[in-house]
């Protein structure tokens, strides 16, 4: 018997390491997720065992977390729609055209997408404060362009590139023009990295943190300035901050899932090249 | 055939014009929302702006101002040390743990490469989750980890609140969340190199170390300098974890460079000192991206 398991797992010593180390890997994962659903007496308690609830994911229902959390859905999904409309023709054009300036501009995105927040938020915020754009979903939607457009350049460029070029000039020699044929020909072969961008994109927008808590107050805050406004107005609800942080870490996880195969590209922000 | 070669030609022309219709959208967005703020930020540097100040805004007087006073300015100064341990710390331990699960995860069982995803995790959290997470497992009522050095009869008090750890702690939590970073750029790299050298290191008698040290990572050396680049520049930008878990405290040993020009700038409303400090970094992560530009070009199709 032994030897058929060890048949089965010949490299058994390092699959129970694996899974060990995936286990503290995903420790501090899983306990703000059982947090969550820890009842308000026992969040203290130190019992493996709880009886799960849900008040305080109906206390966040209550209060004005929804409210915070459409405004992160809006936001982040209004910046990734611009941001690809906009981002996908340029990395084609990049992908296809030899600019002579296509290698600067790629060293130019690269710093942008490198580029410290802070250094776009003082005059940002400054300028916000003339334009009536400060606490506005807008004025978010604008500065998260600055890093998401970068990326989806970057992470598009490749996928075009991928692309034989024949294809398009038949299409070309039948009197197709420029645009029409990466609109009929090159975009529907590329749907899967359109796809990845667009929730890779979603994602960095989504996590956002420093840009919203500094360009907005209450209109426009997003469901991360919201979890801090817990700790520094509420106190310290343990449970209900699990709640939220629960809420606002789940869609970011299962998008992952979908997309993971292309999440490398994406988070290693141009340090692979495609 | 010349006129086929001409009208090739022409073709290629008339593309490549129509192709500049689709890159200068972005680019115009791109730089109203980068170059004209950074020209903004530098300009401001030169002034003593204080929106509290009337006329502040265009006092050019003494233009150097603000990067004089900056060396002369001992929290500043205190916030580049912090800076440099944070870094270094970051840098060294992400590579480190980055490469051992990289080097566990590189051979191919069903079990390690499920694990190859599930590691990502932490990376793709949201910061402020990440933050809270660690702020509570740092807080010594609620923290199983705590709660088990006290069985284990290793009690340790609070860390984030403890001048002399504070800032190991939110080592320890970024660490967390980004070594799946160095773990996938090692793994990349481990993957590429051949088969050959390996085999001809083993036949020659070489322990698993020695093929290690001598024959793999030689290979993946520049890959790991590119990511302990991207690494520092992140760790530059180091700002949620400490606003969630000490604040920059206590006092100011958590406080770095990137945290004090936030505190010079919207806490203080000193924006032309804030903007100075702000340039510097920018300075600094332009010449990084372009290090990392010029080894990446340099071996270009090391990685894919």
């Amino acid at each position: 018997m032994g030897t058929a398991w060890q048949r089965r797992f010949p490299h058994w010593r390092g699959d129970i390491a694996t899974v060990l180390l995936v286990l503290l890997v995903l420790f501090p994962f899983f306990y703000l997720i059982q947090m969550s659903f820890r009842p308000k007496e026992d969040i203290f308690g130190g019992s493996i065992t709880f009886v799960p609830t849900l008040e305080h994911y109906e206390a966040l229902w209550q209060g004005n977390f929804p409210f915070s959390f459409v405004n992160s859905v809006i936001t982040a999904g209004s910046a990734t729609l611009f941001a690809m409309v906009i981002g996908v023709p340029a990395a084609y054009a990049l992908s296809r055209a030899s600019f002579r300036g296509a290698r600067r501009i790629g060293l130019w995105i690269l710093v942008t997408r490198m580029a410290p927040p802070i250094a776009f938020t003082i005059p940002l915020f400054i300028a916000y404060r003339f334009l009536g754009l400060h606490d506005s979903r807008t004025g978010l939607v604008i500065v998260y362009l600055t890093f998401s457009l970068a990326l989806v350049i970057w992470m598009m460029k490749p996928f075009f590139d991928a692309v034989p070029r024949q294809l398009e000039e038949a299409a070309a020699i039948d009197g197709c023009g420029t645009w029409m044929t990466f609109l009929t020909i090159t975009l529907p072969l590329t749907a899967p990295g359109l796809a990845a961008t667009a929730v890779i994109c979603f994602i960095q927008s989504w996590n956002d943190f420093f840009f919203a808590l500094i360009l907005t107050r209450t209109q426009a805050s997003t469901a991360p300035v919201a979890i801090v406004g817990f700790i520094q107005y509420v106190g310290w609800e343990w449970g209900r901050m699990a709640a939220a942080g629960t809420l606002v870490m789940m869609p970011v996880v299962l998008f992952s899932i979908l997309v993971r195969r292309y999440l490398v590209r994406g988070l290693a922000a141009g340090s692979i090249k495609g | 055939m010349t006129a086929a070669l001409s009208g090739q030609s022409s073709w290629t022309d008339r593309r490549g014009r129509e192709l500049v219709w689709g890159l200068a959208p972005a680019l115009a967005v791109l730089a109203a929302l980068t170059v004209v703020p950074a020209i903004y930020l530098v300009v401001t540097s030169l002034t003593p702006l204080n929106l509290a100040v009337p006329n502040s805004e265009w006092d050019f007087s003494q233009p150097l101002g603000n990067y004089v006073g900056m060396f002369e300015d001992p929290r500043f100064v205190h916030s580049l040390g912090v800076q440099v341990k944070l870094s270094v710390a970051s840098v060294l331990l992400q590579l480190l743990i980055g490469l051992g699960v990289a080097l566990l995860l590189h051979q191919n069982t069903t079990v390690r490469q499920l694990a190859r995803s599930w590691v990502l995790v932490p990376m793709v959290l949201p910061p402020i989750v990440v933050g809270i997470t660690w702020l509570a497992l740092f807080t010594v009522d609620i923290s199983p980890i705590h709660r088990f050095l006290a069985w284990i009869g290793l009690p340790v008090g609070p860390l984030l609140t403890n001048p002399a750890t504070a800032l190991w702690a939110i080592v320890l939590a970024g660490t967390w969340q980004h070594f799946p970073f160095a773990m996938l750029m090692a793994l990349a790299a481990l993957q590429m190199v051949p088969e050959g050298p390996v085999e001809a290191a083993r036949i020659d008698g070489a322990s698993r170390w020695q093929v290690f040290w001598h024959v793999r990572l030689p290979f993946i050396m520049p890959t790991l300098v590119v990511a302990g680049l991207f690494i520092l520049i992140d760790s530059v930008k180091a700002f949620p974890l400490i606003f969630i878990m000490t604040d920059g405290g206590p006092g100011d040993v958590t406080e770095v460079t990137n945290f004090y020009v936030y505190r010079q700038a919207f806490t203080f409303s000193l924006w032309g000192y804030g903007s100075a400090i702000a340039v510097l970094i920018m300075a600094g992560v332009f010449v990084l991206s372009y290090v990392i530009d010029r080894i990446t070009t340099r071996n270009d199709g090391q990685w894919s």
